[in-house]
């Protein structure tokens, strides 16, 4: 089979460069990295220079997430030769012991590393993972919530909890995790967006103004998200459509449902031009709008 | 109750759409052409999401927007699917059940569908599926003799010939097509695959 670098006519440094950005960008394109990663260290070893030992563990990383051990353990073993007593290596260890669903030895592992080094908070954090993929996620909850009590500003973690209280349909939780994470990233168009969802999901006529008011926000920080836009003509017209409201209310809020649905059409007509494979949603949305103006009138 | 075939679109899309995301628990609706009555026919299915299951907006969106494309073709929702992250956990979660309690108002055969993560190799003989039936208000397991996919062999070594050869990446869900509006939630291309793939013979494409 042709080499990566002979089909793509690629060099290798393009190829440590791409892994090198996929990196920074934190992507988790695992079948990619092992693609490209895997020819790589195999030809290019000798000529990576000291970047090698990085590469060695996002491959490895790779590699596990792809159920490729043999890959994975021949990283390791570079690793291991490399750095003898490092956490670091050891963490992978037992990531590697993880993905062989050995999870009594890979928790035995960590806990090593602990005693070592209690402030190790790869070691707790991959223990949580450990948790969570066996399904536990009430043991799972209370350990990340002992963890951020310890580490409040670690971003990764609140997202985490607020996935793991999402799937328990804890939503008042969720929302609290995403509040911090919204207070430390005031521009991630992201986070007003989940935000808005879990309150519109909480429901009632409170939260349906909360999460129009989120949608709203989140289109502020990025106007292509359609899935804020979306949720802003949602909640409008709900509110809209609610007996209970004032003659004001209601009247404002179909003002921004028109303005959403208009931006809607607007964006689908724009996907639309020279594109037949998407005439069907077009045609959805636009019936959907009508349907939805109906009610609320 | 009574019999459900599931035809091989409709299997291939599901099982296209779980490899597509083997990180993430995955939904979806299962959808029928033919008319009421009988045996339930699904013919194809829309896959949903891939992330945030529980969340109540866009699969709003997406029930209402399926609603409105399948008013205009002529078919109908007579089902959900889904299967979880947990390869080895495939029971129904609360958020499936009410989903599929919202499609059972509506159609009163309704099944729920849960593809089994850890039966999905070319090697496992029988299809990955668990599937439920709604009866006294309650989802129960269907018997097993009641499900039918026809022309099993050939459903399964299109799927895994079609994951061999990358194609799940051109499968669109309704998280894709949000993502980009440009994107075709009826995955009419990957329909046409799939029909190249099977054989003149199977008449419930």
């Amino acid at each position: 089979m042709a080499s990566l670098s002979e089909m793509y006519d690629v060099g290798w440094e393009e190829m440590r460069d791409k892994l090198r950005k996929w990196r920074e960008d934190n992507c988790r394109n695992s079948e990619q990295i092992v693609d490209v990663g895997e020819e790589l260290i195999s030809e290019h070893a000798s000529k990576l220079g000291d970047d090698v030992w990085i590469i060695y563990e996002q491959v490895m990383i790779a590699a596990l997430d792809c159920s490729r051990d043999d890959l994975a353990l021949t990283c390791l073993q570079e690793l291991r030769k490399q750095f003898p007593d490092s956490h670091r290596v050891k963490r992978l260890t037992g990531m590697r012991l993880e993905a062989l669903e050995r999870y009594d030895e890979a928790n035995k592992h960590y806990d090593a590393i602990l005693q070592e080094d209690p402030t190790n908070t790869a070691a707790r954090k991959r223990k949580i993972s450990i948790l969570r993929a066996q399904g536990k996620s009430t043991e799972a909850i209370r350990e990340l919530n002992e963890y951020l009590e310890q580490f409040v500003g670690d971003q990764e973690a609140w997202h985490e909890l607020s996935e793991l209280y999402i799937n328990e349909h804890d939503y008042g939780k969720a929302a609290f995790c995403l509040e911090e994470l919204m207070m430390t990233n005031p521009h991630n168009h992201l986070y007003c967006e989940q935000y808005a969802e879990v309150k519109y999901t909480q429901g009632g006529m409170e939260n349906l103004e909360l999460a129009r008011k989120y949608f709203a926000q989140a289109l502020r920080l990025n106007n292509r998200n359609m899935r804020a836009l979306f949720g802003l003509y949602m909640s409008a017209s709900h509110i809209a459509a609610s007996p209970k409201v004032s003659a004001k209310v209601k009247k404002d809020n179909i003002k921004y449902a028109a303005w959403a649905a208009a931006q809607i059409n607007r964006a689908y007509k724009l996907a639309g031009r020279g594109n037949k494979e998407n005439k069907c949603s077009i045609k959805a949305v636009e019936e959907m709008l009508e349907s939805m103006q109906i009610t609320m009138s | 109750m009574g019999e459900v075939e599931l035809s091989c679109r409709a299997y291939v899309k599901m099982y296209l759409h779980s490899c597509l995301f083997p990180r993430c628990s995955i939904n979806g609706l299962l959808l029928s052409s033919s008319s009421a009555g009988g045996a339930v026919c699904v013919t194809d299915c829309v896959p949903l999401l891939h992330s945030h299951l529980p969340l109540a907006p866009i699969t709003q969106l997406a029930l209402t927007q399926v609603d409105v494309w399948c008013a205009q073709t002529q078919q109908r929702i007579v089902g959900y699917y889904q299967a979880n992250a947990c390869a080895s956990d495939c029971s129904p979660t609360p958020c499936a059940l009410k989903i599929a309690d919202k499609i059972a108002e509506q159609f009163e055969s309704a099944v729920l569908l849960m593809l089994d993560g850890s039966k999905m190799s070319p090697d496992d003989r029988v299809p990955p599926i668990v599937m439920y039936e709604r009866r006294d208000s309650k989802w129960v397991l269907k018997d097993k003799h009641t499900i039918m996919l026809r022309q099993w062999e050939e459903t399964q070594a299109i799927a895994s010939q079609m994951l061999e050869s990358g194609d799940h990446a051109l499968l669109v869900d309704f998280d894709g097509h949000l993502d980009d509006i440009t994107k075709d939630w009826t995955n009419q291309t990957l329909n046409a695959k799939i029909a190249e793939l099977s054989s003149p013979a199977n008449g419930n494409i």
